[in-house]
């Protein structure tokens, strides 16, 4: 019997991938400066490659993992997240195992892993809280090329598109493709299907956007956006409204006051993986 | 917003034009004057460089498409080889048939602002909220572009080229890609641009109706060349000359130059029923039973065997925001064999939903679906594939390989039906493309991907057909033979359902028409039915065609649903001139 499905269907990925791109949840990190936004990203992705100290690490992925549940992560994104850290987790231990490792082996591979989830979960925390908008006047302000923050906000544009039409396509294959005789030992032919699919939707996809966008070229070049490349003005109008608060400074001195904390907690229970 | 020295909005001289590396000119030796403050239609068929024309405007010929480029266009008085696409784009505003795509940024706001804050322009808040204010989607300016109607896209598309105050606008074929009822809004905000600004209005179009209303003057292009520019009234009496070039003319001139071929053509159902009235061919028809005898009772009166069934049916979708919106609630319809059911209802009535529930690619909240006797849910949309075709309302959305003949043959081949070469050559013949089948789908023309898509949908051989939108964005022509084409088909398909808008279709194939209405079946009546009963046209914002509304404002009951009906019944009981009932009451109606 087959049902309508409000979570782990395809309506529901597409759904939370959109909430995800356009900020739609709100949260901590949503309402500040965008510049600051990424700065604090910055840090968070700096730092941790800065100590080998297991204690510190933890203590920056506590403060991260915060900020995650500050800033209203989706359950798809931090689900994906969640089944990565176990996976690896697992994957460490089982590696220590089989290669004859002992405490120091394991040790060496969490501190790895640790930095790795810590970075991730302040990539969620600062990305999650960016709308299209925001994320390319910051890359604009940051002096990113034209190119790269009109081709962010454009692609943000056409993400809802493509999810549609990518859907539509699948959705054509499996009402006109050849059925299969069976699933399949563990359902492989199953997942011979679906991969191959994926990789023939792509065809009609690209053509279809190919198309479209030939309006877009034209468009953009009636719009100025050429002018704008060449003449300071209208990056300067475009960035106008951004303006760093006390509040913006306020978060950027309290991370660093938790960092700080972090590596003092460090200092006192230190714990080393493979390097002392 | 005459000019002070008097000069024209737009004056070409001998302009010829050669996209780079084709083998003709798209436009040969043009001269045209468009004056000020003019609200001007360009029409003629497919490939006659209607849309070549008009980029020239705005210097994207040949400024942005370099091909060879003689003669010479002034916008306003200035050559537009002298200035860039940029500094031409404050002159001259561009609306693209697929404006979708003409939209590049998140939000609303930002849309419009885009022009001006790229030109630098201190007063960019002003002219944004100006534009945003002249259209009328001031309430939208923190919407994402993604979550509007087609209808709204179109006007922030205007709003962002008018945030640049051009004296004129282009817009291309505004009706392809909306609904009539939407591309009436479009037609009115162009209107009011028009006579508030004095902004001179350019329209491609395909649509004779929307012509007779809202232009002043035509252009009608063959060949890369205007063949005239006439005042609108005078252009539309030259009926036979449209009639080639692929543009009917509306249904109102066509029934007053039946009756009298040398007299002045009416523009609106108004005036022709008045010009009906005046020859005394008013109520004597009204009590005249229809051709083929007493119509009974609206209502399907089959009882043939089901197709389909859907009962208690409830649907709905997730938001963004994680609300629960309904579309269907609980729906009861049973689709019988031979029938041709045209879905009706306005945008967001449901009837895309409806028809993927019959595909089985959804499965319904609440309630059942049965297709031949089988509950969708107890089986894959896969398998009901077999019996179940649902063509999309975009035909490049069923161009699955890289060539038509593959995509006809995917079903068959795939299935492994015995005869599926033959099978795919017979469709081919039948759609007409045996010649184009070796080409790519998304590279033909509108009318040929449409029936392209109708080839891939006979190759399944299904049962039900279902069709969203089939006739949407096609050229009148192209319109009319797909119509053609679907009514060929009943042979072979036990039931088909098509979702429009397109009421000359509903007149000219239907033989049951469903109207969705607030998640339910608000009438399941015929064609005459659904045209004579006004209040629910009106309820679901359907507009029937001219010659339905001809036909009630002279107080024809059943109403016409064809010119040819219409003419035949005013002859059968015709009447001697002077003997005018006074019904003037019923010329509301049009």
């Amino acid at each position: 019997m087959r049902k309508e499905r409000d979570r782990l269907s395809v309506e529901w990925v597409k759904l939370e991938l959109l909430r995800t791109a356009y900020a739609t949840r709100g949260g901590l990190l949503s309402r500040r400066d965008p510049r600051v936004v990424i700065g604090w990203y910055l840090i968070f992705a700096v730092v941790p490659w800065l100590t080998h100290n297991i204690t510190v690490l933890a203590g920056l992925f506590v403060i991260c993992a915060a900020f995650v549940v500050l800033s209203r992560v989706g359950p798809l994104v931090l689900g994906l997240f969640i089944i990565g850290f176990v996976l690896e987790s697992v994957y460490v231990l089982i590696a220590a195992w089989m290669f004859g490792g002992d405490l120091g082996t394991v040790l060496a591979l969490v501190e790895l892993t640790l930095k790795l989830a810590t970075v991730s979960l302040a990539s969620m925390a600062a990305f999650v809280s960016l709308d299209p908008e925001k994320l390319s006047d910051a890359l604009l302000s940051l002096h990113a090329p034209a190119m790269v923050s009109f081709g962010v906000s454009y692609g943000y544009r056409m993400l809802p598109i493509l999810m549609e039409e990518f859907h539509t396509v699948v959705d054509g294959h499996r009402l006109r493709a050849a059925p299969l005789p069976s699933k399949g030992l563990l359902g492989w032919r199953v997942v011979v299907r679906t991969a191959t699919t994926v990789v023939a939707a792509f065809y009609p996809l690209m053509l279809n956007t190919a198309k479209r966008t030939r309006t877009t070229v034209e468009a953009l070049e009636t719009r100025g956006f050429t002018y704008a490349a060449e003449h300071p003005d209208g990056r300067r109008i475009r960035l106008a409204h951004l303006r760093a608060t006390r509040e913006d400074a306020l978060l950027i001195a309290v991370s660093l006051l938790l960092i700080a904390a972090a590596f003092a907690a460090g200092h006192s229970y230190p714990l080393y993986g493979a390097v002392q | 917003m005459s000019g002070p020295d008097g000069t024209p909005a737009i004056e070409v001289s001998g302009l010829t034009f050669r996209y780079p590396g084709a083998d003709d000119d798209s436009l040969r030796g043009v001269d045209l004057r468009i004056e000020r403050g003019d609200f001007v239609a360009v029409i003629g068929g497919n490939g006659s460089g209607k849309t070549t024309l008009c980029k020239s405007f705005n210097g994207l010929v040949p400024h942005y498409w370099s091909g060879t480029f003689d003669g010479s266009v002034r916008v306003l008085g200035q050559d537009t080889r002298d200035l860039t696409v940029g500094a031409l784009s404050h002159l001259v505003g561009y609306v693209y048939q697929d404006f979708g795509n003409q939209l590049v940024r998140p939000t609303v706001r930002d849309e419009v602002s885009f022009a001006p804050v790229n030109f630098g322009r201190p007063d960019h808040h002003e002219r944004t909220e100006e534009a945003m204010g002249l259209l009328g989607v001031a309430h939208l300016a923190d919407r994402f572009t993604w979550q509007l109607s087609g209808g709204q896209q179109h006007l922030v598309a205007l709003a962002s080229v008018m945030a640049l105050r051009p004296g004129v606008i282009v817009v291309d074929e505004p009706v392809a890609e909306l609904d009539p009822a939407r591309a009436e809004l479009i037609y009115a905000a162009l209107a009011d641009l028009n006579t508030r600004l004095g902004t001179t209005v350019v329209v491609i179009e395909h649509h004779a109706e929307f012509v007779a209303r809202h232009a002043r003057s035509v252009v009608l292009m063959a060949d890369g060349a205007p063949v005239w520019h006439l005042p609108t009234r005078q252009a539309l009496a030259r009926a036979e000359e449209l009639d080639a070039h692929g543009i009917p003319a509306p249904q109102v001139v066509r029934v007053a130059q039946s009756l009298d071929p040398s007299g002045p053509v009416p523009l609106t159902v108004t005036e022709c029923v008045d010009r009906l009235r005046e020859r005394g061919l008013a109520a004597a028809v009204a009590d005249a039973p229809r051709e083929g005898g007493d119509p009974g009772p609206p209502g399907p009166v089959t009882a043939t065997a089901p197709v389909a069934e859907l009962s208690g049916v409830t649907h709905g979708y997730r938001e963004v925001g994680g609300d629960l919106s309904l579309v269907l609630k609980g729906l009861d319809l049973t689709l019988r064999e031979g029938d041709r059911v045209a879905l009706v209802g306005g945008n967001g009535a449901g009837k895309s939903t409806l028809l993927r529930l019959l595909t089985g690619l959804k499965v319904p909240r609440e309630g059942t679906v049965r297709v031949g006797g089988t509950d969708t849910r107890t089986t894959s949309a896969a398998a009901l594939a077999d019996r179940v075709c649902y063509l999309y309302q975009r035909p490049e959305q069923m161009f699955l390989k890289d060539s038509v003949r593959e995509d006809v043959a995917m079903f068959p081949t795939g299935r492994g039906a015995a005869d599926a070469a033959a099978l795919v050559e017979e469709v081919l013949e039948r759609v007409r493309l045996a010649g184009l089948a070796h080409r790519d789908g998304r590279l033909l023309s509108g009318g040929q991907q449409r029936r392209a898509t109708l080839g891939i949908g006979l190759a399944m051989r299904p049962a039900l057909l279902l069709l969203d939108e089939p006739t949407s964005s096609l050229d009148t022509a192209s319109r009319d033979a797909v119509t053609a084409m679907l009514a060929a088909l009943s042979g072979s398909i036990r039931c088909t359902v098509v979702a429009t808008h397109d009421m000359h279709l509903v007149a000219e194939w239907a033989d049951r028409v469903v109207v969705l209405q607030g998640g339910r079946v608000a009438a399941d009546t015929d064609p005459a039915g659904l045209f004579a009963d006004e209040e629910l046209m009106a309820a679901v914002g359907l507009v029937p065609p001219q010659v339905v509304q001809v036909g009630a404002g002279i107080g024809m009951s059943p109403v016409p649903l064809s010119v040819a009906e219409l003419l035949a019944r005013l002859e059968s009981s015709a009447v001697p001139a002077g003997k005018i009932p006074s019904r003037a009451g019923r010329s509301e109606h049009a």
